[in-house]
């Protein structure tokens, strides 16, 4: 059985449950099972260790729900199995958070290019370098910091 | 053995609204599988918000969903309001609603115009377009901005309406109602337009919420969710409409509900229009030396009803002038996610209509 952390409430009025995030998984098949539907998954860089926050919705009775969990390893387990919404999701946090689901099958980058080094959202991430994408002649992409190389 | 072929639609293409690539595997004309490649048109729009100050982020949101800049100005005001605990005066809070609803309005005109444009409809597309422009005089009018408004500020609005907006706006409507229903007859008494979405793209209920799917989409399939009932923000509780669905699930219903939809919008711009009482514009604590100055603290995520669905922004604040974090619930990024599901199996060119009838924006998608 789960074991809820601690509840609050944000400035919303929108439900904060947190939980370990060991207990995800179980924790999320008992609210699917009273009609919870995945809504949005956020990550949160809060520099020694990471915030995810899954919001989850109740069509019917018009309740909204705030989970978080913490992670100081960078893994999550994946909610890929419960619910579709959440592999684009997944994808999307993992590609600019650099949060790893365990479990998804298909973790690839999804807006940035598959070669891009680093995971803009992090609060350590460097804007001031410039990165290149290049391809060579068998259609592989590269990054490089130097604006005159490639093409 | 099957023989397949792979087919790339985009990324620049006049029926992927927008740039977007689609490669779709095909067994003769049938579609098997389709893999979407998002990313062409990424700003990292949440990185940039993270590096400015609260009430600078106001353009950026008129950037994600470009035809719908009010509902994405509203979402994001919403949140970082309640995140500053800033009151907004009730005069602003009317005018926000008409402005929200005039934009939904020239949105889905630009959506059904270019539907249409998908099957070769030409006509439809320059009487919507005539009826938007009349739109975007008002917006002219009120914020200077056609598209990207940049009208709504932290606080209330950027300038207040006078009697000749209002008087405009109540012209505008009393010539678009009639329009609107010739439109729609345009569409409806097309037999081709019939033959092509009749049938086409059905999208069962469990697979849309399985999806994460909302707005226009999710309606077609029968589930009366929208953000404005479900959790009225501004005034929505306080004038008459109602939420049309569909059980049709395909192209057809759809369409017809977003035409149903835009009815009610007229609906409520009539309320409302007559309940605007006097008053202050904005709340004086945000007044323009103010401006850079609000702090905010805590954490908030809130949503509003956007032309495609819930358009929900999650804002963490830490006491100082810039955010520590914003992200957007795109409801365009959940609503294409479900297309490969509802292309499975039917033509090629039905993957064109069905890209159309979802509607989405890429601006939103990529953020």
């Amino acid at each position: 059985m789960y074991k809820i952390i601690s509840e609050s409430e944000d400035k919303n009025k929108i439900k904060i449950i947190n939980i370990d995030k060991n207990d995800l998984i179980e924790f999320m098949e008992d609210y699917k099972s009273k009609g919870y539907y995945l809504s949005s998954i956020t990550g949160v860089d809060m520099q020694d260790h990471l915030e995810v926050i899954y919001h989850i919705h109740n069509y019917d009775t018009h309740e909204y729900i705030e989970v978080k969990i913490l992670t100081t390893d960078d893994k999550v387990p994946s909610l890929t199995k419960l619910w579709k919404a959440a592999k684009g999701d997944e994808r999307e946090q993992y590609d600019l958070m650099g949060i790893i689901f365990e479990g998804h099958e298909n973790l690839r980058r999804i807006v940035l290019p598959d070669e891009w080094v680093g995971h803009p959202l992090r609060k350590s991430y460097d804007l001031k370098k410039v990165q290149y994408i290049n391809m060579d002649s068998e259609g592989k992409e590269h990054v490089s910091y130097n604006e005159n190389e490639g093409w | 053995m099957a023989h397949y072929t792979e087919l790339n639609i985009g990324p620049i293409h006049p029926a992927v609204h927008g740039i977007l690539k689609f490669k779709v595997k095909l067994q003769e004309e049938i579609i098997e599988d389709v893999e979407i490649t998002l990313g062409f048109l990424h700003r990292n729009a949440e990185k940039i918000c993270e590096l400015n100050y609260y009430a600078d982020n106001m353009v950026y949101f008129d950037r994600m969903d470009y035809i719908d800049a009010m509902n994405m100005e509203l979402g994001y005001l919403t949140a970082v309001e309640k995140l500053m605990d800033m009151e907004v005066p009730e005069r602003a809070q009317w005018i926000r609603m008409i402005m929200a609803e005039l934009n939904r309005l020239a949105a889905r005109l630009v959506g059904l115009g270019a539907f249409g444009l998908d099957m070769g409809m030409l006509t439809p597309f320059f009487h919507c377009f005539i009826e938007r422009e009349k739109i975007q005089k008002i917006f002219v009018e009120a914020s200077g901005g056609r598209q990207e408004v940049n009208y709504m500020s932290i606080g209330g609005v950027y300038q207040d309406f006078n009697d000749q907006i209002i008087n405009d706006i109540r012209e505008f409507l009393k010539e678009f109602k009639p329009y609107l229903e010739d439109i729609y007859g345009m569409f409806m008494h097309s037999e081709i337009f019939w033959q092509r979405n009749d049938g086409i793209g059905i999208l069962e209920p469990d697979v849309a919420l399985d999806y994460g799917v909302t707005g226009p989409l999710l309606r077609g399939s029968g589930i009366a969710y929208d953000v404005r009932k479900d959790a009225p923000y501004l005034f929505y509780d306080k004038v008459n409409f109602n939420i049309p669905i569909s059980h049709k699930k395909d192209n057809m219903g759809r369409f017809i509900l977003k035409v149903e939809e835009m009815r009610q919008s007229i609906r409520i711009i009539e309320q409302s229009i007559d309940k605007i009482p006097d008053g202050p514009y904005f709340n004086n604590k945000a007044k323009k030396s103010m401006m850079l100055r609000l702090k905010g603290d805590g954490e908030v995520f809130s949503r509003v009803e956007s032309e495609n669905g819930e358009f929900g922004v999650y804002v963490r604040g830490n006491g100082t002038f810039k955010p520590w974090r914003v992200h957007v619930r795109s409801p365009a990024f959940k609503n294409i996610s479900v297309v490969p599901v509802m292309a499975k199996g039917m033509m090629i060119a039905d993957l064109i209509v069905i890209i159309g009838s979802v509607d989405t924006v890429i601006g939103e998608i990529d953020r």
